[in-house]
């Protein structure tokens, strides 16, 4: 299968000015300046095959939302090279930018004051939609995700979980080939999770885009992803599927596969926050 | 500074496109100095800053330290205002003084204190009327174009544009007596030599006077303010 | 070429009405808007009426002159509001909350969203005041030449592109340094600059002010266009200036991006 992401060394380290303590330091600070180096991505070379969902797990500041805002265009490596669709992503060209997605799981790309659809339409501007044929996914998507009915209400009217399904749309309208998901699920309760994870592994298995996927909930993971990228303190420690990384890690142990994941995905972070 | 520079040219090109030598009986000298002056003074009398953290603890309800003692939410801000005000006003002074030394601006040092005094005085009625707008936060959730529309329209009537005393009557009379002008004109007017003491002391007057229907005002209107938020439950 | 020139049209058009009715939200924003620059028309009004009570002329222009230099820098500045202040006062919260990122990853042209975005509808209502000044100080010249109003077709869109370059750079430097509340400050204090006539200002000042610092431009050219005998210096000197302007600004902001790219994490 073809690869979609590829990348060669990739490494991202950025300076941090290192902030005195006590008052004669921070005059000294004035001219002389410390600055730390920080690695927030090590030497990094992976390989993603077209079609699939990778989760990408670790902990916090290990280097996950690094990773994908590299891969995303928005941050530029310190040393490497990254080729994502045939493009290097930092270079920002506008064919790439229409072949992909990205959903912050916090943020809102829609306006605030406006309903979904005055969005939508914009956003059809945006990506050179043809208009009726966008109205026509609009439906579509909005049908699955059982939000119809709040299409034209203003979006800060709308529920943490209905705006989370109306961004979800306005992320898949272009039809991007690549779609980088960065905590669609956080803050949403259990019911709009689980619509949201289901609408998403229909969605991946009949348009069969490539998915990065972050998350730090585990049902997440454990549900759409077909392989697993583990990482910490900026490099990959882990790259294979999630069947494997269980039974590795826990051959003795025979419960059911989801509460081992997580189990042991906590293991794994615990032992990491104590090694820090 | 910048605009007190902008300002000062303004001068120059008016005294260029008059006539004479002077304008209203003074010359080009003295309104740069009303100029340079009026921009220090009109610093001092004006303020936003504790209005609006003034405005922000209404709105936001911190309830309980309201109700409990009213009047040290007003004592509170007043000397926090004051206190900031003084610093301030003792290290800005070098500048206008400087100036005066450098380009020999007529100006009568002497009358600075009493002029500062009053200006000072004035400061009292302008934090009674932030008083009076965070009483406003009580009904209305946004009223940040409340304070700026207030600010331009006391701005107007100070003083600082342009001497008050330059008005037509029968305008020049009654802008005079307002209690604004005490913010900016009549001081600064004083330290140039455009007024006399007479008019400083019906300053002092007309604020006066401005104190005490403007307090009467914003006693009643935060005693109904309390109670229409107390009514309506936190 | 034309591709794409109707696209960002179109797009500016949906971005126009979308912000239309998000602003139809807040209609006493619409009154309140008009209240206190209203305050601010009549401060700057009753000053030179005030001051011409005593001369005769300030710079090359009398009262009735002057009037019409108010009445376009109020127009000028009512569009200024409307089209571009609200979207360059946001830059900084924009980079605060991540918000860039979002406009980043769209296959547009990020300079163009971040100028364009939202347009403030609710400053119609001072548009409208600035042109009933504008009109009334024009019917009180005598004898005024009303074909000179072409002029404004070309030279208030070089106006416009003027302050949003000057101010461009103010705000975008808060993609660069992320506290920027002084810049901003200074902006005002720069842009003040230009909301006199330029013939006001001693030689010196005035040529700086129409090159280096070219906020002298943006009112002072128009009027002149208006009240002056054609003088093809000044009138022509908008359409060199306003290309290099643009092109500055393109320029500054690949700079800021490639900083904010390789700085932030």
């Amino acid at each position: 299968m073809k690869n979609v992401i590829e990348t060669h060394d990739l490494q991202r380290i950025y300076q941090t000015y290192q902030k005195p303590e006590g008052l004669v330091n921070s005059i000294k600070g004035i001219w002389e300046r410390k600055y730390d180096s920080k690695i927030a991505l090590d030497k990094t070379s992976i390989k993603i095959e077209a079609g699939k969902i990778i989760g990408l797990v670790g902990a916090n500041g290990a280097g996950k939302t690094t990773l994908l805002k590299i891969l995303s265009g928005l941050v530029t490596p310190s040393s490497g090279d990254a080729s994502v669709l045939g493009y290097r992503p930092w270079e920002r060209k506008n064919d790439f930018l229409r072949q992909m997605s990205i959903l912050l799981g916090q943020k809102n790309q829609l306006w605030w004051d406006i309903s979904p659809l005055d969005s939508y339409a914009l956003l059809a501007r945006i990506y050179d939609l043809d208009v009726t044929h966008a109205r026509k996914k609009v439906d579509e998507l909005a049908s699955v995700l059982d939000c119809k009915h709040v299409l034209n209400t203003q979006l800060r009217r709308l529920s943490l979980g209905e705006r989370m399904k109306m961004e979800i749309i306005g992320a898949l309208l272009h039809e991007p080939k690549i779609l980088f998901l960065d905590e669609p699920t956080i803050g949403l309760d259990i019911v709009a999770q689980e619509n949201i994870r289901h609408f998403l592994a229909k969605y991946v298995s009949e348009k069969e885009p490539t998915v990065i996927l972050t998350s730090h909930y585990m049902d997440d993971i454990a549900t759409l992803a077909d392989s697993l990228l583990l990482i910490s303190k900026g490099k990959i420690v882990y790259q294979g599927t999630v069947e494997q990384f269980t039974n590795n890690t826990n051959s003795e142990l025979a419960h059911d596969e989801k509460v081992d994941f997580e189990e042991v995905i906590r293991r794994f972070l615990e032992t990491e926050s104590r090694v820090r | 500074m910048l605009t007190t520079g902008i300002e000062i040219l303004l001068w120059v090109a008016v005294f260029k496109g008059a006539k004479s030598a002077t304008i209203a009986g003074f010359s080009e000298a003295n309104y740069l100095s009303y100029a340079l002056w009026s921009a220090f003074f009109a610093r001092i009398a004006t303020s936003w800053m504790y209005e609006f953290k003034m405005v922000e603890e209404v709105s936001s309800g911190s309830i309980n330290s309201i109700i409990v003692r009213p009047m040290s939410f007003y004592e509170y801000y007043l000397s926090q205002l004051m206190g900031y005000k003084v610093v301030t006003t003792f290290i800005s002074l070098i500048i206008p003084i400087a100036a005066v030394f450098i380009f020999d601006l007529p100006t009568d040092l002497s009358r600075l204190p009493l002029a500062t005094l009053l200006c000072f005085y004035y400061l009292f009625l302008v934090h009674t009327i932030s008083f009076i707008i965070s009483t406003m936060a009580f009904h209305f959730t946004k009223i940040s174009s409340l304070t700026v529309a207030k600010n331009l329209f006391m701005w107007i009537l100070m003083g600082e544009l342009f001497p008050l005393d330059l008005l037509p009557e029968p305008y020049k009379t009654w802008v005079i007596s307002l209690p604004f002008a005490s913010g900016t004109f009549t001081p600064v007017a004083y330290i140039t030599g455009r007024i006399g003491l007479q008019t400083v002391i019906e300053g002092f007057m007309s604020v006066t006077i401005g104190l005490v229907v403007l307090n009467l005002i914003g006693a009643y209107l935060w005693r109904r303010g309390l109670n229409t938020y107390v009514g309506t439950g936190a | 070429m034309i591709k794409t020139l109707k696209k960002y049209f179109l797009l500016y058009l949906a971005m126009f009405k979308a912000s239309f009715i998000a602003d139809l939200e807040y209609r006493a924003n619409f009154f309140s808007r008009i209240l206190t620059d209203v305050f601010w028309y009549i401060a700057q009004i009753i000053t030179f009426e005030v001051l011409y009570q005593h001369t005769e002329k300030i710079g090359d222009w009398n009262v009735k002159e002057m009037r019409v230099f108010l009445g376009l820098l109020f127009v000028i500045d009512a569009f200024y509001m409307i089209i571009i202040h609200e979207n360059l006062e946001n830059i900084t919260e924009k980079v605060r909350k991540g918000d860039l990122d979002l406009l980043l990853a769209k296959p547009v042209n990020s300079q163009f969203m971040l100028t364009l975005q939202k347009a403030n509808t609710a400053i119609f209502g001072n548009l409208l005041l600035g042109s009933s000044w504008l009109i009334y100080s024009l019917m009180g010249l005598e004898g005024f030449n009303y074909a000179r109003l072409l002029w404004l077709i070309i030279l208030f869109p070089c106006s416009l592109i003027v302050i949003y370059s000057m101010r461009f750079m103010f705000s975008a430097s808060a993609v660069i340094f992320t506290r920027s509340e002084n810049l901003q400050f200074l902006w005002w204090q720069v842009y003040r600059l230009g909301m006199r006539p330029d013939s006001m200002y001693t030689p010196y000042v005035k040529y700086v002010l129409l090159t280096l610092i070219p906020v002298g431009v943006i009112v002072s050219i128009p009027a002149r266009a208006l009240l002056n005998p054609p003088n093809l210096t000044y009138l022509l000197w908008p359409l060199i200036l306003v290309p290099l302007l643009l092109y500055g600004t393109h320029r500054f902001w690949n700079f800021a991006l490639k900083f904010y790219s390789s700085a932030s994490s």
